[in-house]
C-alpha cells in the first residue's frame, strides 16, 4: 500500500462529502455553479476510482486500516477489493454522468442547489457503505444512503404524495436497517469482531444456525434496500423523486446494495445452504411478480421501477445461488441500462412537460428521436438481445441458477424473461410507436379525471440540449459494451477480475443442458414476448384505434393488478394499523397517565420547594450576609473539630 | 509583650467603638484610631513598608473618602435616620452565631501554637535598603515586581474598572438643573430609573 | 528570632473580624456597615502579616498589598452606590433596598 494510493482512496471517498457542504453552505450563491461542481466532484472521484484500478485488484486489495479508532476494538478503515471497486466505479462513473445530466434536468428548479448537495451527500453515503471494511461502518453507510433516498425522494416537499412516498421509502428501509443492526449483533457475539476479515475467517467454523440467523437478518436488510418481496412496496412509490434520482438511487445503486450485501457476505452464504434457498427464491418470486406488474403500468417510471424490481431480483437471485460473478456482472450491467432507460424517460417527460402517462404519449420517436434511440437501446438491453449487455448478464445469472442446481428457479427466471420483453416493448410501442395522443382527453385513455395541474416548474433557464444528451450517449455505450466483458464465461476477463473473492468457491454441479441450449430457450422466450407485444400494440390496426384499444385495456385491467397483489394493503393491515392502535393507546393512556403525571409531579415539587424557599428569599441584605456566616462557620466548625486544618 | 497587649487592647476598643457608634462620622473616628495601631502592629511585626501604606492609603485615601459620603449625603438632610427595622429578631440569632464562630476560631487557634516547623531561620535584622532583609522594602519591592508582577499587574486594571464604576455609577446621577436643552430630561430620567429604590 | 509564635496575633485577628461581622448584620447604616469591612479587611490583613512574619516569607505582605488595593477599589464603587441610593431617600438604611426579594 502505498501512500499517493492512500490518498487517492481518501479523496476519492471524502470529496463528495466536502462538495455537499460548500454546496449546502453557499448554495444561494452557487446557483448555476453548484451542479457543476457537484458532478466536477463526483467525476473526481470517478478518475481517482479509475487510478487505484491496479492497487485494488492487486491481492488483498488496498486496505486501510485502522483509519478512525471510535472505540476499543472498533476501528474503521476503508476497503477497496474487486467487490468494491465494481460498486466505487459505477456509483462515481454513473453517478457523475447521473449529475451532468441533472444540471440540464434540474436547470429550471429553484432548489437546484439543495438539489445536488443531496446528490452528492447520497455518493458520499453510498461510498461509505462500499468502502467500509467492518459491520458497523457498512451500517452507517447502509443508514445514511437511506437517509439520502429518504430527502431525495421528498425533494419536491410541497407534493404531499412526494412526502408520503419518501416517509413509506423511509420506514422500510430503517425496518431493513433493524434487521442488519440483529445481524451485526449476532455476528459480533460469535466472532468478537465487526472487521468483515475476522468475521468470514471464523465463519466456516461458526454453528450453522448462528450462520442462518445472521444471514436471514442480513437478508432482511437485503430485502427492504432492494425492494424485495415483501418490503418492496417502497420502490414504486419512490418514483415521486426528481427523475434523476431515480435513475442514480432507485435504479442504478441505492437499490443494488442488497445485492452487495450478499455478495460481500459470500462466505456465510456458502456456509448456509438454507439461506441460499430462500434468498435465490426470493429473488425469483420478486423477479416474476415485479415482471407481471410491470405489464400493468401506465406511468412509464413506474414500468421502470417495476423493471428495476424485477432486474434486482434476478440478481438477488444470482448471488443467491452462488453464481456471485453473474449477479454483480448483472447488478454492473444493469447500471448502465437502466439509468439510460431512465434518464431517456426524463427527456421524454421533460419534452412533455412533465407528462409520465405513456396513455399521454404516443408517436414520439419522431419528437423526441434521441430519447428513442436511447430507450430503444435500454431496451434491447434489458430484454437480452445478443450483442447488448444484458444477454451477456442475464443469461449467466439465468444458467448459473441451473448451474448451482436450481430448476425451478431456472424455470421462473426464464418465465420472467419473456414477461420483460412483453412490457418493455409494450411501454416502447405505446410511447413512441402510433401517433401522439397528447391532446386526447384523459377520459376517452381510460384515465382517471386529473386536477389540471400547474406546471410544478416553470421551465426558464435553458440548458443546451447536449448537457442531457451526452451523459446518456455514454451510458448508451456502457449499456452495448459493457457485458463484453463476459464473453468467455468463466475464462472472461470479469471472472478473472472476480477470481481472487469467489474463484474457489465454484462447487457446481452439472447443468442438466448447455449453455447455448439455455441461451437459445431463454431467445426463444425473449422473442415470444417481444411478438405478443407487437401484435397487441404494434401492428397497423393497433396503433391506428390505440385509443380505444388502450381505454378498453385500462378498464379492464384486473384489480389484483392495479392493486400490486394487495401488498400494501396486507401491510396496512398486519403493520400500520396495529401500530396505529397501539399509538393511540399510548397517546390516550400512557402518556397522560404515566409519563405527563410524572412530569406533572415533578412542576408540583419544584413549586412546592420555591414556596418554600421563598421565605429565605427577603431582599435584606443583612440577612444573606448572615446566612453567609453560618454557613462559613460550618465549615470551620468542620474544619476545626475534625481536626483537618492541622 | 506589654507593646503587644497594649496595642490589642486600643485595637479592640477601637473597632467596638466603630461598630456601635450612631453617627458615621464618630465612627470613622474609631476607624482611624484602629488603622493608626494596626499600623504599629506591622511596625513590631517586620512590615514596615506596609505599615506606611496603611497609614497613607486606608487612613489618608480610604477614611477620607467616607468622611466625604458622610458629608455628601448628610447635607440638606440632617443627621442620618433609620427606618423601622426589618429584622427585628435578628440579633439573637446573628450573636449567637458570630461567638460560635468566633469560638470555634479562637479554638482552633488555641490547640497549639503557630510556630512554623521547621524553622528556616533567616535574618530579621539589617539595612532596609538589603534585599536578604525580610521585611525589608527592597525585599518586598523584589517579590512584588518579579514573582507577584501579574497580580500587580491585575490590581492596576481593578483600580481603573473601579473608577469607571464609580464615575458610571455616581458621577451622573447627580441632579442638574436642566440648561433647556431638549435632549436632556430624557436621559436624565433612564439614569434615575436605574438608582431609584424605592 | 526563632520560634515567633503567631498565635496571639491570630486570635487578634480572628476577635476583630468577628466585630467586623457584627457590625455588618447588626447594623442598618450602610456606611457603618462598610466599615466594618473594611475591619474585616484589615483583620485578616494583620493574619496575614503576623504569618507572613511567622514564616519569614514575604509572601503574605504582598498579599496585604493586593487586599488593599482591592479594598480601595471596594470602597470607593460601594460608596458610589451608596451615594446613589440614598440621594433622595430620607432614610439611610439598607433595609430599605429589598428589591432582591422574590
Amino acid at each position: 500500500m502505498t501512500g499517493s494510493a492512500l490518498v487517492s482512496l481518501l479523496t476519492l471517498w471524502m470529496l463528495p462529502f466536502f462538495s455537499a457542504i460548500v454546496i449546502w453552505a453557499l448554495g444561494p450563491q452557487l446557483r448555476r455553479a453548484a451542479g457543476v461542481l457537484g458532478s466536477a466532484a463526483v467525476l473526481l472521484s470517478f478518475v481517482l476510482a479509475c487510478a487505484l484500478f491496479g492497487v485494488a485488484t492487486a491481492p488483498g486489495g488496498l486496505h486501510v486500516t485502522p483509519l478512525i479508532g471510535w472505540a476499543p476494538g472498533f476501528t474503521f478503515g476503508l476497503l477497496l477489493d474487486p467487490l468494491s471497486l465494481v460498486w466505487v466505479l459505477i456509483i462515481t462513473g454513473v453517478g457523475g454522468l447521473i449529475h451532468l445530466y441533472s444540471i440540464g434536468y434540474m436547470a429550471a428548479d429553484k432548489a437546484v442547489a439543495r438539489f445536488f448537495a443531496y446528490l452528492n451527500f447520497f455518493v458520499f453515503a453510498m461510498l461509505t457503505l462500499v468502502l467500509s471494511d467492518n459491520l458497523v461502518g457498512l451500517l452507517v453507510g447502509w443508514g445514511l444512503v437511506g437517509v439520502a433516498s429518504y430527502f431525495l425522494i421528498g425533494f419536491w416537499f410541497y407534493k404531499p404524495s412526494a412526502v408520503a412516498a419518501a416517509l413509506k421509502a423511509f420506514v422500510i428501509n430503517v425496518f431493513g436497517d433493524v434487521g442488519l443492526m440483529y445481524a451485526i449483533f449476532v455476528l459480533y457475539g460469535a466472532t468478537g469482531s465487526i472487521a468483515y476479515a475476522d468475521v468470514f475467517a471464523k465463519a466456516a467454523s461458526l454453528p450453522s444456525g448462528v450462520i442462518l440467523t445472521a444471514c436471514i437478518a442480513l437478508f432482511i436488510a437485503a430485502a427492504a434496500k432492494s425492494a424485495q418481496v415483501p418490503l418492496q412496496t417502497w420502490l414504486p412509490d419512490a418514483m415521486e423523486g426528481p427523475t434523476p434520482v431515480s435513475a442514480l438511487i432507485h435504479a442504478a445503486t441505492m437499490v443494488t446494495a442488497g445485492v452487495y450485501l450478499i455478495a460481500r457476505f459470500a462466505p456465510l452464504w456458502n456456509a448456509s445452504p438454507q439461506a441460499q434457498e430462500l434468498v435465490g427464491t426470493i429473488g425469483a418470486v420478486t423477479a416474476l411478480l415485479a415482471a407481471i406488474l410491470g405489464t400493468a403500468q401506465w406511468d412509464i417510471k413506474r414500468i421502470l421501477a417495476y423493471s428495476t424490481m424485477s432486474q434486482i431480483g434476478y440478481m438477488i437471485m444470482g448471488v443467491g445461488v452462488g453464481a456471485y460473478e453473474a449477479g454483480v456482472l448483472h447488478f454492473f450491467t444493469h447500471a448502465f441500462f437502466k439509468a439510460q432507460l431512465f434518464l431517456g424517460a426524463g427527456l421524454v417527460i421533460h419534452a412533455l412537460h412533465e407528462e409520465q402517462d405513456i396513455r399521454k404519449m404516443g408517436g414520439l420517436r419522431r419528437r423526441t428521436p434521441f430519447a428513442f434511440v436511447a430507450m430503444a437501446i435500454g431496451t434491447l438491453a434489458i430484454i437480452g438481445v445478443p450483442g447488448f449487455s444484458g444477454f451477456y448478464s442475464k443469461d449467466a445469472v439465468i444458467y448459473g441458477t441451473l448451474e448451482h442446481g436450481h430448476p425451478l428457479l431456472y424455470a421462473a427466471a426464464v418465465v420472467t424473461a419473456g414477461i420483460t420483453a412483453y412490457y418493455m416493448f409494450r411501454m416502447l410501442f405505446v410511447a413512441f410507436g402510433g401517433h401522439y395522443r397528447g391532446e386526447v382527453p384523459e377520459a376517452r385513455l381510460g384515465m382517471a379525471q386529473r386536477e389540471p395541474s400547474e406546471p410544478v416548474h416553470a421551465r426558464e433557464g435553458h440548458v443546451p440540449d447536449w448537457v442531457m444528451q451526452i451523459p446518456v450517449g455514454v451510458l448508451i455505450v456502457g449499456s452495448i459494451g459493457a457485458g463484453y466483458l463476459a464473453i468467455g464465461g468463466a475464462q472472461s476477463p470479469w471472472w478473472r477480475f472476480l477470481s481472487s473473492l469467489y474463484g474457489g468457491a465454484q462447487a457446481t454441479a452439472p447443468a442438466p443442458i448447455s449453455e447455448l441450449l439455455s441461451s437459445l430457450i431463454v431467445l426463444a422466450i425473449v422473442i415470444a414476448g417481444v411478438a405478443v407485444a407487437y401484435y397487441r400494440y404494434g401492428t397497423r390496426s393497433a396503433t391506428a384505434s390505440a385509443v380505444e384499444r388502450l381505454r378498453g385495456e385500462a378498464l379492464r385491467m384486473p384489480a389484483v393488478l392495479t392493486n400490486a397483489f394487495y401488498f400494501d394493503a396486507a401491510i396496512e393491515l398486519l403493520f400500520v394499523r396495529p401500530a396505529r392502535r397501539l399509538g393511540a393507546l399510548f397517546a390516550g393512556f400512557v402518556d397522560p397517565a404515566v409519563i405527563d403525571a410524572g412530569v406533572r409531579d415533578v412542576v408540583w415539587l419544584t413549586g412546592a420547594a420555591g414556596y418554600l424557599f421563598r421565605a429565605l428569599q427577603t431582599g435584606l441584605v443583612r440577612g444573606y450576609a448572615l446566612t453567609i456566616v453560618a454557613s462559613a462557620a460550618c465549615f470551620v466548625a468542620w474544619f476545626v473539630l475534625t481536626g483537618a486544618a492541622r | 509583650m506589654i507593646l503587644f497587649w497594649i496595642l490589642s487592647v486600643v485595637l479592640v476598643a477601637s473597632a467596638v467603638f466603630t461598630v456601635s457608634q450612631k453617627s458615621p462620622v464618630y465612627s470613622v473616628v474609631g476607624l482611624l484610631i484602629n488603622f493608626l495601631a494596626l499600623a504599629a502592629f506591622y511596625f513590631t511585626l517586620d512590615a514596615e513598608f506596609l505599615a506606611v501604606i496603611q497609614i497613607v492609603i486606608y487612613s489618608g485615601a480610604i477614611l477620607m473618602l467616607f468622611v466625604f459620603v458622610i458629608a455628601l449625603l448628610s447635607s440638606g438632610i440632617g443627621p442620618f435616620r433609620e427606618g423601622p427595622n426589618r429584622m427585628p429578631r435578628a440579633f439573637v440569632p446573628a450573636v449567637a452565631v458570630v461567638a460560635l464562630f468566633l469560638g470555634l476560631v479562637v479554638y482552633g487557634i488555641a490547640r497549639g501554637p503557630l510556630v512554623p516547623t521547621p524553622h528556616q531561620p533567616t535574618s530579621t535584622i539589617g539595612a532596609a535598603g538589603n534585599a536578604n532583609v525580610f521585611g525589608s522594602i527592597a525585599d518586598f519591592g523584589v517579590a512584588l515586581f518579579t514573582t507577584y508582577l501579574l497580580p500587580f499587574e491585575v490590581t492596576a486594571f481593578i483600580l481603573m474598572v473601579a473608577v469607571i464604576g464609580v464615575v458610571l455609577i455616581a458621577g451622573d446621577a447627580v441632579p442638574q438643573p436642566t440648561l433647556g436643552h431638549h435632549a436632556a430630561p430624557k436621559r436624565k430620567r433612564r439614569r434615575e430609573s436605574i438608582v431609584k429604590s424605592r | 528570632m526563632t520560634g515567633f509564635d503567631a498565635s496571639p496575633y491570630a486570635a487578634l485577628s480572628a476577635v476583630m473580624f468577628f466585630i467586623g461581622v457584627g457590625g455588618v448584620i447588626l447594623r442598618r447604616n450602610p456606611l457603618i456597615m462598610l466599615m466594618s469591612i473594611e475591619l474585616m479587611f484589615n483583620a485578616a490583613n494583620l493574619a496575614l502579616v503576623a504569618f507572613s512574619r511567622a514564616w519569614v516569607n514575604n509572601a503574605g505582605h504582598v498579599f496585604v498589598f493586593l487586599v488593599v488595593t482591592v479594598a480601595a477599589a471596594e470602597a470607593a464603587i460601594a460608596l458610589a452606590i451608596v451615594v446613589a441610593l440614598f440621594r433622595r431617600s430620607t432614610n439611610v438604611d439598607v433595609d430599605e433596598v429589598a428589591r432582591l426579594r422574590g
